[in-house]
């Protein structure tokens, strides 16, 4: 029976170092992140009595069945879901506050206000050359201004396109280790600290992907995952041991749309989905600026083709080009502003045409669709930035729930060391009655 | 079993978001402070934004408005010190014409008066091309040449445009910003039309040459120049008027400026008050999540268990 003893004590002496070590590696590996809390569970070990003795005590000690991931699939599966819809709402508000700042720093409307302004002034003295002048230079600044804002729209594009082609490439990556881990889990023994960490990589990589865009991912009995990107119904994306290659096409008008190999998906969430919808409010935007901008050289220049110049001569187009970005002046002298009517003598003071261009513009009000522009723009931003802080909150909290549920508490493994090391100090004081016991029968004579 | 709710990462991301959010409370508070303004982008405040856009565009031409009246209150100004003095003028020839209308006056006086009288024509065509503030002709209307020419035989022509043109005074009024020629010096003795410069020319002939006789001329022009002193007068009436409405217009002018500069300062404008004591709140509740956290990060039982 000693040696019965000894044998017992030694296996509560190993199960106690492996919880030791378990607690050890737990306390390692607070801050890491993807780290999922391990506890090691051990079993007793029992077995029958001989042949004809099965009532008999026999007891044989203990050991470590398996070291247990302490996760929740469900609080793993909201983290990816959350955490999406916080990664596309907040892509999509930061390239839409980019599109706000592109057109509204770039100052075009106090620019339209004081070209408006300068025609005004004008008006007061139509044949003073410093007034004309004012109105050039006026005119001058609101097409740069123009031109900066359009051009600052197409930074948007492409930055955002060259922000879009690299997460596609980073989703590509992650997929294609995510494959890898998958084959190196169908080949993982069951239990094993080995399985454990490959597991701990998979759910961290499947969150790393959620970010970019909406994954579905099934789980099956070996561990490995199958992973389909824009929800249930979409393609697969990671099945076992291999990845289909995400592609981001870009049209024309710089919008981008996905596929996953040859079958095309469309992302609910994720920062690629919020990406994608900021390029469609860019371009609505793009088209907006560019239809007021051709809508007030139009009209402008056709007033000018009404009336005469300073010297007499029929007036000239002010502005030539298409679009916001394609503004410019045709001529950078005052006198050629056509402030008389058609027909008058060299330098009539008349202003009979610049009161016409003046109520063709406040007709055509591209002051008030610029001002319409920018509020749409503004208000878009300020509603999504509603809905991203009740997503990062949503998102924040599920993450929370699950570092709360998953993650390492050092107060509770400084409890399990101090446990752990008396279980194996009574382990070794067990060994110690056996050795006196043995002893003891031993000492006989 | 768990000790306490929550893992250690846990308790320290929550801690720093809840600090970063706080900190970035104040520093958004704080520069709302130092700048004055409670709106750095539109987006902070779409409506907010687009009214203020709106009142800043008001202002703008408000300020353009402002020039506009002070040049259309020069010119007026100007008109008016010239028609005073066009009344001077013709009172004075209406004294020295009753003179040569009266009996007593030897041919060579009133030759005398008729030189005189040609030389007031002279200072009369002067003031007629008088100009403006911006260098332009005060009575010729929109003309960008003089008002009066004379022709070969010495009579005055007028060369202008039929108005002197409107200037916007804003908000849709707006004012005429002076008065042409014809309009004050024109006039018709019974129903004949004619002017100053024709009546004063005819009178002054007719008492240096004698022919036709000087003193029935002389007699006959005092009542076309008691008609025209009444035209001119009438005149000034009017840009007396035109000044009372252009003071009228900036006063109201500058009541609005006054109540978009107030709602400038409501929509735009960051309360100082208010906002110091939500820095104040902010920075206390901070600085007790700072130190709320020291003690709790200090709080483990690696320090308590030997």
């Amino acid at each position: 029976m000693a040696s019965d003893l000894l044998s017992i004590a030694l296996s509560g002496a190993k199960a106690a170092r492996i919880a030791l070590d378990v607690t050890a590696q737990n306390i390692a590996n607070a801050g890491t992140s993807g780290y999922v809390r391990r506890s090691a569970r051990t079993m007793e070990v029992s077995s029958s009595g001989g042949y004809g003795r099965t009532s008999d005590i026999s007891l044989s000690g203990v050991r470590v069945d398996r070291v247990v991931r302490n996760v929740d699939l469900f609080r793993q599966a909201e983290v990816r879901r959350t955490s999406a819809d916080s990664a596309r709402a907040g892509a999509e508000v930061s390239n839409l506050e980019n599109i706000e700042a592109a057109v509204e720093q770039s100052r075009v409307f106090p620019a339209l206000v004081e070209f408006d302004g300068a025609l005004q002034r004008l008006a007061g003295d139509p044949s003073d050359p410093s007034l004309r002048a004012g109105v050039l230079e006026a005119a001058r600044t609101m097409a740069g201004t123009f031109n900066i804002a359009a051009n600052g729209l197409a930074g948007v594009a492409s930055g955002v396109n060259f922000e879009a082609t690299a997460e596609v490439a980073e989703v590509n990556t992650l997929a294609t280790e995510l494959a890898r881990v998958n084959l190196r889990l169908a080949r993982a023994a069951d239990a094993s600290s080995d399985q454990s960490t490959l597991l701990d990589q998979r759910d961290s990589l499947l969150q790393q992907i959620s970010q970019y865009g909406d994954v579905a991912a099934a789980f099956s009995s070996d561990g490995t995952v199958e992973v389909r990107l824009g929800g249930n119904a979409g393609p697969l994306l990671v099945q076992g041991g291999s990845a289909t290659a995400v592609i981001m096409s870009t049209a024309a008008d710089d919008t981008i749309s996905f596929a996953v190999g040859s079958s095309a998906v469309s992302l609910a969430g994720g920062s690629l989905a919020g990406k994608a919808l900021s390029l469609v409010k860019l371009v609505q935007v793009r088209s907006d600026l560019d239809s007021l901008a051709n809508t007030l050289m139009a009209t402008v220049n056709t007033a000018q083709g009404a009336g005469a110049a300073l010297n007499g001569s029929v007036g000239q187009p002010l502005f030539t080009g298409s679009g916001a970005g394609g503004m410019a002046l045709v001529f950078s002298d005052g006198a050629g502003l056509a402030t008389a009517p058609s027909g008058s003598l060299a330098g009539s003071r008349d202003p009979g045409n610049l009161d016409a261009m003046r109520a063709a513009l406040a007709s055509a009000d591209p002051t008030g669709a610029l001002d319409a522009l920018i509020f749409d723009i503004s208000a878009t931003v300020s509603s999504r930035k509603v809905t991203q802080g009740a997503l990062q909150a949503i998102a924040g909290n599920a993450l929370i729930a699950l570092e709360a549920q998953a993650g390492v508490d050092l107060d509770q493994e400084a409890v399990n060391l101090m446990r752990f090391q008396q279980a194996f100090q009574a382990s070794g004081k067990a060994m110690q009655v056996a050795s006196t016991i043995f002893d003891t029968l031993l000492g006989i004579r | 079993m768990t000790i306490v709710s929550t893992s250690t990462s846990a308790f320290y991301d929550r801690s720093v978001m809840g600090m970063q959010d706080l900190r970035a409370q104040a520093e958004t508070l704080q520069s709302s402070l130092a700048s004055g303004q409670r709106l750095s982008r539109s987006s902070d405040d779409p409506v907010a934004a687009a009214r203020m856009r709106q009142l800043t565009r008001e202002d703008s031409f408000s300020a353009i408005d402002t020039v506009n009246a002070q040049r259309a209150t020069t010119d007026l100004q100007l008109t008016d010190g010239a028609l005073s003095s066009f009344a001077g003028y013709v009172t004075r020839v209406k004294e020295l014409a009753l003179q040569a209308a009266t009996g007593t006056l030897t041919a060579a006086q009133r030759a005398g008066i008729g030189t005189e009288i040609s030389a007031f024509r002279q200072n009369l065509m002067a003031l007629a091309n008088s100009r403006d503030a911006a260098g332009h002709a005060l009575f010729g209307g929109e003309t960008a040449a003089t008002a009066y020419t004379s022709d070969g035989a010495g009579n005055a022509v007028y060369g202008g445009t039929a108005t002197a043109g409107e200037l916007s005074l804003g908000e849709g009024r707006s004012v005429a910003r002076g008065l042409t020629g014809p309009e004050f010096l024109n006039f018709s003795v019974g129903s004949n039309p004619t002017d100053l410069m024709a009546v004063i020319k005819t009178l002054g002939d007719a008492l240096l040459t004698g022919a036709p006789d000087p003193q029935t001329a002389a007699h006959d022009s005092l009542d076309a120049l008691d008609t025209s002193l009444d035209k001119i007068t009438t005149a000034q009436t009017v840009v007396g008027s035109r000044l009372a409405w252009i003071e009228l217009t900036t006063e109201r002018r500058i009541e609005q400026s006054e109540m978009r500069a107030d709602e400038e300062a409501q929509v735009g404008g960051t309360d100082i008050a208010a906002t110091v004591a939500q820095l104040q709140q902010t920075m206390i509740v901070l600085e007790a999540s700072q130190a709320s956290f020291a003690k709790l990060a200090g709080l483990s039982l690696f320090n308590l268990l030997r």
